[in-house]
């Protein structure tokens, strides 16, 4: 269950001495700071409904517990998208005694326009100058007295991934924090704005319930710009007639002097005042680029990037199954060498060897098993792929290059990175659509992933039809899945009513990785999956053992002969694995192999014993097509709701049968 | 789908649809039957179905290819109904003090209610305005739109220098959201780059490197030279209004 930010906000708030933000535009070097900062033990929360989350940690300095919330990173506070919504939130609710303000120091005038929206809201700030050695070695050269004296905040030049510096940040944001005496800066809007923030300043003044307790010139300068959650409260709070019509008065007065909407207006000054402060203190020596930038620059060149996209895909792919597979089967030999028979002893002992022992060994001894051996090491090895990816920047040149694609699906370049994801496992890549702007956006993103074959399915594939059918046709079903998706991407485009948010994203220079920082990225991901996937594998394996066990397991597949053998032609209790594998898909093979040696005796081990090559692939496109499996079921209705999780298995159930008889149709036909 | 599952548009549907179409003609793209179902906000189904009806309306003609295109008649109605749409929104803001990014959606509604006399009482009433709030032109009751020398971004060469002129978007937070990244009016725009088989571009905004798909890139009109973006000489030109609203308010 996620954690409500809300309530773990108040409780660290209540632990600790000292409460510190972390803010900054995506890519400055931020979540390398927080790791820097905290050990191990972080808390991840959301807010109801939302799905950006922001990460709480406790640390210490001295004798003082310190508590650290870092904020998803932004390019500004506010209600337009979801991440600006809870940087907002988290800031005003956690009411942070320092605000920690993570600049990137080779792009001052972009990354200042959130230092003065934090300056707005009154906090006390303190400013993290970071990768210095880039801005550097780009010739860049900060006056950091001078950026002291103009924001009126200490400023410290810090490498992050390095460690640099962040003593000297840390003991300045504790001496911000607890001595909240130094002079307000002096940085002023235009005179009509300022006029109109001082109109509302005086009234605003004179009450005692503005909301999280802000200044009256935030609370001013949130109502000019028509922020949504102050102009409730302005509509609900008591004697406001007189305020609401004074900020109506602001606000058209505003309009017609200066011919644009204040909201328009502030961020135009917040943009123009930030590029006046990096102006002032910044020293650009011209310098020949860098030979790291030069290169950076081909991933998005018209002649090179594709060429280098695909061979980036192929080494994700490549690392993932040899990676994974290396992974898995080193797992799986340590589980049956080592933890297999210390666990199997105290049931067998204790419980004797009946049903309920064998049927808690399948879930404690077999289903860790499978969890090691196909869950575990692709989403490990993919974490650790998308972290290296993310942190160098090279994520976005891939949504550059796809954009035009992504675009008959009515998504855009960000979605390709789950897509990728999803071949390894299909559920970190639907926490992945996260990235994408809207719902629609996710549903269909999602929709797609779940209709990429994962590594359980391939193993399926693999394992299956290869083996007996050869190597074609295996190579069908994945043509005809990857044809399935691109058709239901269009046709969902075609029906599901809005549109795509279209494609606006910054694109980074080259970073080179710190390792600690992906280590740790890796870490908090897998642990979020772990703790979702370990139950279900846990409980789906008792039960399926527990039916198999007493024997209920024929019973169930007698109503399926009408499906099963009357439209798809394959053998009913082959069908019955089939729905056994929505558990975990790799189990459709083990338990078909399994199954058919109890009932053919062991001969049957190999399947064309009891099943046509025909059969079998028609088993195998089922098995690729219909729900992965019920973890991704679970993860789709945490992400998109149980409504659209339900559709989404409904309709890929419905597509499973209707493809599966026309491939069998089809091969009778073709004989 | 078939047209029997889908019930017949309503009015305000159908003028919906033109009025899309209008939008979309004025922004040289080509009309899709997800844009105009967006904005709308109908399901692409029913939008196919307004389509077909307004199609045997003699309104919009279908070409080669599924090209929906307006016909001379349907042109001059969808140019009525913009005008209403936009002197409504007009109305919203200067008058009733409407915050600015919710006018578009009130409009939506009353557009559909304006009798021709209304319409003509709310222009002179506005002192005959030449924008939108947001700084599209408002068509003349004749159906005409002023003439504009802006080109969108998407039709800019890479290497170019442009300034944001203006941004033909009516949802209030995407339009906030470019702002907060300095995509504004009177921005300075440097293409740098465009992705190939008509991918996105990328741009150089204040110190920022950016990747705009093309959709986003046709929603930004751009000029040659800098200086302030018409839709705000535009508006300081109308000033008169001013005194105007202080006069309906005192009442």
């Amino acid at each position: 269950m996620p954690i409500t930010c809300h309530g773990a906000l108040q409780d660290l708030r209540e632990e600790v001495q000292l409460f510190i933000a972390l803010a900054g535009n995506p890519n400055v070097g931020k979540s390398s700071l927080f790791n820097r900062l905290t050990g191990m033990g972080v808390v991840t929360a959301n807010y109801p409904g939302k799905t950006v989350e922001v990460q709480l940690a406790e640390t210490r300095l001295g004798d003082r517990a310190i508590g650290i919330i870092d904020l998803p990173g932004t390019y500004a506070l506010g209600g337009i998208s979801e991440d600006q919504w809870v940087a907002r939130q988290a800031l005003l609710d956690g009411r942070p005694d320092a605000v920690v303000l993570v600049l990137d120091a080779t792009n001052l005038a972009r990354n200042l326009y959130l230092g003065l929206q934090i300056l707005d809201l009154g906090l006390p700030m303190v400013v993290a100058l970071n990768i210095v050695d880039q801005a550097q070695a780009r010739g860049i050269e900060v006056d950091v007295r001078r950026l002291e004296e103009i924001l009126g905040s200490p400023v410290v030049p810090t490498v992050a991934t390095r460690g640099t510096g962040l003593d000297v940040l840390v003991a300045r944001a504790v001496d911000r924090a607890t001595r909240p005496t130094a002079l307000p800066p002096r940085l002023r809007y235009s005179v009509d704005v300022e006029a109109a923030i001082a109109k509302l300043e005086g009234p605003l003044a004179a009450r005692t319930d503005r909301p999280h307790g802000l200044s009256p010139r935030a609370v001013a300068i949130l109502l000019l710009e028509g922020d949504p959650e102050m102009g409730a409260w302005l509509a609900g709070a008591e004697d406001a007639e007189e305020l609401t019509r004074l900020r109506d008065e602001m606000i058209a007065a505003l309009r017609d002097v200066r011919g644009e909407e204040p909201a328009l207006l502030l961020a135009r000054e917040r943009h123009g005042l930030a590029g006046l402060i990096a102006a002032e203190v910044e020293r650009r020596e011209s310098r020949p680029s860098l030979l790291a930038d030069r290169l950076w620059r081909l991933t998005t060149a018209p002649l090179t990037g594709l060429p280098l996209l695909a061979l980036t895909l192929a080494g994700i792919f490549g690392c993932l199954f040899y990676v994974g597979d290396w992974l898995s089967t080193g797992l799986s030999t340590l589980w049956a060498t080592f933890a297999s028979p210390v666990i199997r002893w105290p049931f067998l002992t204790l419980l004797g060897d009946g049903i309920l022992s064998r049927t808690l060994l399948w879930g404690f001894d077999a289903g860790i098993n499978a969890a090691l051996a196909v869950g575990i090491p692709y989403v490990l090895t993919f974490y650790i792929l998308l972290a290296v990816l993310e942190d160098t920047g090279y994520l976005n040149a891939v949504a550059f290059l796809t954009d035009q694609v992504m675009h008959k699906m009515g998504l855009h370049g960000r979605a390709v990175i789950p897509l990728v994801a999803g071949a390894g496992c299909n559920v970190p890549a639907i926490m992945g659509t996260r990235v994408l702007g809207n719902m629609r956006e996710r549903v269909i993103a999602s929709t797609l992933v779940v209709l990429t074959p994962c590594s359980a399915r391939t193993a399926v594939i693999l394992g299956a039809v290869s083996l007996t059918a050869g190597w074609k046709p295996a190579l069908a079903i994945y043509a005809v899945t990857f044809g399935l998706a691109l058709l239901t991407g269009i046709g969902l485009h075609r029906f599901l009513p809005g549109r795509g948010t279209g494609l606006v994203m910054e694109m980074f220079p080259f970073r080179r990785p710190g390792v600690l920082p992906i280590l740790k990225k890796t870490w908090v991901r897998f642990h979020a999956f772990v703790v979702v996937a370990t139950p279900i594998v846990l409980g789906g394996s008792i039960v399926l053992g527990g039916l198999y066990e007493t024997g209920l397991l024929w019973k169930l597949a007698v109503p399926l002969r009408p499906v099963m053998e009357g439209w798809l032609g394959i053998p009913a209790v082959a069908g019955l694995t089939l729905i056994v594998a929505v558990l975990r898909k790799e189990l459709a093979l083990q338990l078909l192999i399994t199954l058919a040696m109890v009932q053919y005796g062991p001969q049957a081990s190999n399947l064309l014993s009891f099943m046509r090559p025909d059969q079998i692939v028609v088993y195998a496109l089922v098995n690729t097509i219909y729900i992965p499996c019920v973890a991704t079921i679970a993860v789709l209705a945490r992400e998109l709701g149980w409504r659209r999780a339900l559709l989404i298995s409904a309709f890929t159930v419905i597509l499973a049968l209707v493809v599966g008889g026309a491939a069998r149709l089809l091969m009778s036909t073709l004989g | 789908m078939s047209p029997a599952e889908t019930p017949a548009p309503t009015v305000e549907t159908l003028e919906d649809c033109l009025q899309a179409l209008h939008r979309l003609e004025g922004q040289g793209r080509r009309a899709d039957l997800n844009e105009v179902a967006a904005f709308a906000r109908i399901t692409p189904a029913v939008a196919d179905q307004a389509l077909r009806d307004l199609q045997a309306r003699g309104l919009v003609r279908k070409e080669a290819g599924d090209a929906v295109l307006l016909t001379e008649e349907g042109r001059r109605q969808a140019a009525g109904i913009l005008r209403r749409h936009r002197l409504s929104e007009r109305l919203f803001a200067d008058i009733l003090g409407l915050p600015w990014d919710r006018v578009h959606d009130e409009a939506m509604r009353l557009e559909h209610a304006l009798t021709p006399e209304a319409e003509a009482r709310i222009a002179s009433l506005l002192n005959h305005p030449e924008t939108c709030p947001h700084g599209a032109p408002i068509p003349t009751a004749d159906g005409g739109v002023a003439a504009s020398t802006a080109r969108t971004l998407d039709q800019v060469s890479p290497g170019a220098r442009v300034w944001i002129q203006q941004i033909a978007e009516e949802e209030p937070m995407f339009l906030r959201y470019l702002a907060s990244l300095g995509l504004l009016p009177g921005a300075e725009v440097h293409v740098e780059e465009e992705a190939p088989f008509g991918g996105p571009l990328l741009v150089q905004v204040g110190g920022a490197r950016y990747a705009l798909g093309r959709d986003v890139a046709a929603r930004i009109l751009v000029q040659e030279e800098s200086g302030a973006p018409a839709a705000l000489r535009v508006r300081a030109r109308h000033r008169h209004r001013h005194g105007m609203r202080e006069r309906a308010r005192g009442d």
